[in-house]
């Protein structure tokens, strides 16, 4: 065998994602770019916050000797502080420098967190749809993923993620706002999630919270996202700048430890031996630089919610089923058909809509639309929506 | 909370730490400028100007999306130009498939690894090596097989022939060398190439080239690709750019591999999924135009004469080093953890052996100023005479 099992099983589950983008792409080459409604990538169009460019440009005319040599590999101090600045401040918890580890991004930062806490067959509970990279994330240390559904309104399902619950239990990983649905978890349900994990800490056995807030600025409706450090104990924050400062492609964000935790030291250290072993060394450090300081700007979120707002509209006027979501940039409807990959297949072939079918996500039967493009390209995509509506949505 | 096998990790290189933190404490004591500090392979060099310049330059471009994501292999531009690179310096017909940018050589060997290893294949590693190299194979499952090198570090083929069996997936091989400084000639790589090819299992070879531009006395790098099919190398623009905080290199895999394309889309995919997504984007484009050029290896160079000097006047044994910025001499007594600490009394802060697999010898990292090496000569002679104690 020329490459690994493993990594060809897992290629070939996502086979099918490839296929499409392919034919998308296609697609593109033929009708233009212009013509091709693309919804189905993470990937904001945004510009990064024009002061930011300006504070890389500062940077860069006033070079400090050694800036881009390696250091410490959990970052360097002076941003940490900056930043645990900020998040005592926003949590109002007694965070320091000691407690926020610099990553290559939210991914990077999950990847090392669980090569640092997981132990063969460990389990860690996913609220299902999901981003499907944690399946991998999880698998490439050694670790089991269990997926729990969530409830008609993708909030979390307590019943469930209390089932689900084994010795083996190491963690449970949360992304609100979320991917795919854009759905926020509401301070009372984390509330009660809490009292679970509480109870099973009363008895011996302590699950943490693994808490990507990737899309933590990106919140609509001036909803306030819960303090999730002072509801329970063992919460670990896997941060990204990818989207609140448009700048994916530079892989840069931070791990934030509770103040809670007890052994911060010592997984400070396993933080440093797993980036290490794993590659990763330290994130980036001209973006580490810079990023200290922008700590609570972001891009424009009012642009993003008017986005939510027309495509929302759009889907609903057009007899979609659809969780109006709260945050991020997705939105998740229900598909008219069963089968949603045909669905989606359909949407291609007949408005050059692309989206992702929700069993990328673990969720069949529904799919993501992606609406991080320019405003007129929602726009122009209102009649394709509308059409398909019009086509395949039987009413009453 | 800790992963067990995490805490056992960390445990066999405490000694590291308390190394380190004597050298801290030292550094306190008397003052940074007092004491010669040869640990770290965290070169003094600054990047090239040009580079500096080309980095404003495409900050300020406002060229749009420039800071998104790419495709995970990394842009096509770039990948094209070090393909052309790849194409003028082998002959062989790369093209921007055969690239994916990485986030470092670390970055790009764990993701040649986790594409190629099953749980229980075997990679051979040349000792005395770079001990990363061990978690990094253990990351994905794999064992390393370690095989001493011969007394001057050069392959010992009858060594690594011994060691190949029906488990063995890859060798991993790192010219010029950490620790050691060695650079393997031509005739050795075809010796390891033929015994490669005479093993009845496809063997790949992963050359990991982070130091590759940082050659002396004017010798000719061989070139791997040329040398053996089935090789895939790994490129850092740590060392060579000195950008190593900013994480940017690239896995290079052989136009002459059977089903190449098999391996590429698993790299691309574990690029993916071991959370790099891809390389920092704007280091990507700041290299693109810089594959010939390296910082200054004369400079390099005269600081390896001026130790090695040293070194040998004060009476080391020790091999002469023909690239990297190390250099690997005996250690004097036998236990060279012990020397290290001896060493420490005399202000000259270096890595043991053991840290690289092999006891008896120490690790001098050189990549520091000129002077730190120059007052350093009379403790070196110093710390040598006076080992009578032992």
């Amino acid at each position: 065998m020329l490459v690994s099992n493993t990594i060809k099983k897992q290629m070939e589950e996502t086979g099918w994602i490839r296929r499409m983008f392919e034919e998308g792409i296609n697609m593109k080459k033929i009708h233009g770019d212009a013509n091709v409604f693309d919804f189905s990538l993470g990937n904001p169009f945004i510009e990064p916050p024009e002061q930011l460019i300006r504070a890389l440009i500062d940077t860069l005319n006033d070079p400090v000797p050694g800036m881009h040599r390696y250091m410490p590999n959990n970052g360097y101090e002076e941003v940490r502080d900056e930043i645990a600045v900020y998040l005592r401040e926003f949590y109002n918890m007694p965070f320091t420098a000691e407690h926020v580890y610099m990553s290559a991004g939210s991914a990077g930062g999950i990847n090392i967190l669980l090569k640092s806490m997981l132990n063969s067959g460990d389990e860690v509970i996913v609220p299902k749809p999901y981003f499907m990279e944690y399946k991998y994330y999880i698998e490439s240390h050694g670790g089991a993923i269990k997926t729990v559904s969530t409830d008609e309104q993708f909030q979390l399902d307590m019943e469930k993620i209390d089932a689900a619950i084994t010795p083996k239990t190491k963690a449970i990983l949360i992304n609100s706002p979320n991917n795919p649905t854009g759905v926020v978890y509401g301070e009372e349900k984390l509330r009660e999630l809490a009292e679970i994990l509480t109870d099973y800490r009363k008895k011996g056995k302590d699950i943490y919270i693994i808490s990507d807030d990737a899309y933590k600025k990106l919140v609509f409706d001036n909803i306030t996202l819960p303090n999730i450090f002072k509801i329970y104990d063992l919460v670990i924050s896997v941060t990204s700048h990818s989207k609140d400062l448009a700048v994916p492609g530079e892989r840069i964000g931070y791990i934030a430890i509770s103040p809670k935790i007890k052994e911060v030291k010592s997984l400070i250290s396993a933080l440093m031996f797993s980036s290490r072993a794993l590659g990763f060394v330290n994130a980036p450090a001209l973006f580490q630089r810079v990023i200290g300081k922008f700590q609570k700007n972001s891009i424009d979120i009012m642009d993003y919610q008017e986005k939510r707002d027309f495509i929302y509209n759009t889907l609903i006027e057009a007899g979609f089923e659809c969780v109006k979501p709260q945050g991020a940039f997705y939105v998740f409807p229900k598909s008219p058909m069963k089968d949603e990959l045909k669905f989606v297949k359909l949407m291609q072939e007949e408005e050059r809509i692309l989206a992702v079918p929700g069993r990328g996500f673990g969720k069949s039967g529904y799919f993501r639309i992606a609406y991080c493009v320019p405003f007129d390209k929602i726009v122009r995509a209102a009649d394709g929506f509308k059409n398909m509506g019009k086509r395949y949505i039987r009413k009453g | 909370m800790i992963s067990k096998k995490i805490s056992e990790s960390m445990k066999g290189s405490s000694w590291i730490r308390a190394m380190f933190e004597e050298g801290e404490r030292l550094k306190k004591q008397y003052g940074d400028a007092n004491i010669f500090d040869f640990t770290l392979g965290n070169p003094i060099a600054e990047p090239p100007r040009e580079l500096k310049k080309e980095l404003i330059k495409i900050i300020t471009s406002e060229e749009k999306g420039m800071h998104r994501y790419m495709t995970n292999s990394g842009y096509e531009d770039v990948r094209e130009e070090i393909a052309g690179f790849h194409r003028e310096r082998t002959g062989l017909p790369f093209t921007k498939e055969h690239i994916i940018m990485t986030v470092g050589s670390a970055g790009g060997i764990n993701v040649i690894l986790k594409s190629l290893i099953d749980p229980g294949d075997e990679v051979i590693v040349l000792n005395p090596y770079f001990v990363e190299f061990k978690f990094y194979i253990e990351n994905h499952g794999g064992v390393m097989r370690l095989v001493d090198t011969k007394d001057d570090f050069h392959l010992d083929l009858k060594n690594i022939k011994n060691a190949i069996h029906e488990k063995t997936k890859a060798i991993i091989i790192n010219s010029p060398n950490n620790p050691t400084g060695v650079i393997y000639d031509e005739e050795e790589l075809r010796g390891l190439a033929s015994i490669l090819y005479e093993s009845n299992k496809k063997v790949f070879l992963i050359s990991d080239e982070a130091y590759r531009k940082i050659i002396y006395d004017g010798i000719k790098f061989p070139d791997m690709f040329s040398i053996y099919e089935d090789t895939i190398a790994i490129t850092s623009h740590s060392k060579d750019l000195a950008l190593p905080g900013e994480r940017i290199g690239y896995i290079a895999i052989s136009p002459r591999i059977e089903d190449a394309q098999q391996i590429i889309d698993a790299a691309i995919f574990s690029n993916r999924i071991l959370g790099f997504i891809n390389a920092p984007a704007i280091m990507q484009r700041l290299v693109k135009g810089f594959q010939k050029n390296s910082v200054d290896i004369a400079d390099y160079q005269k600081k390896r004469d001026a130790i090695y000097d040293i070194l040998i006047q004060s009476g080391y044994e020790v091999v002469k080093p023909l690239g990297a910025f190390y250099i690997f001499p005996k250690s004097p007594i036998e236990d060279d953890i012990e020397f290290i600490r001896h060493l420490q009394r005399y202000h000259i802060l270096a890595v043991p052996g053991t840290g690289f697999g092999r006891k008896g010898y120490f690790r001098i990292a050189y990549c520091v100023e000129m002077g730190v090496i120059e007052r350093s000569a009379p403790y070196f002679r110093e710390a040598i005479k006076n080992i009578g104690g032992f």
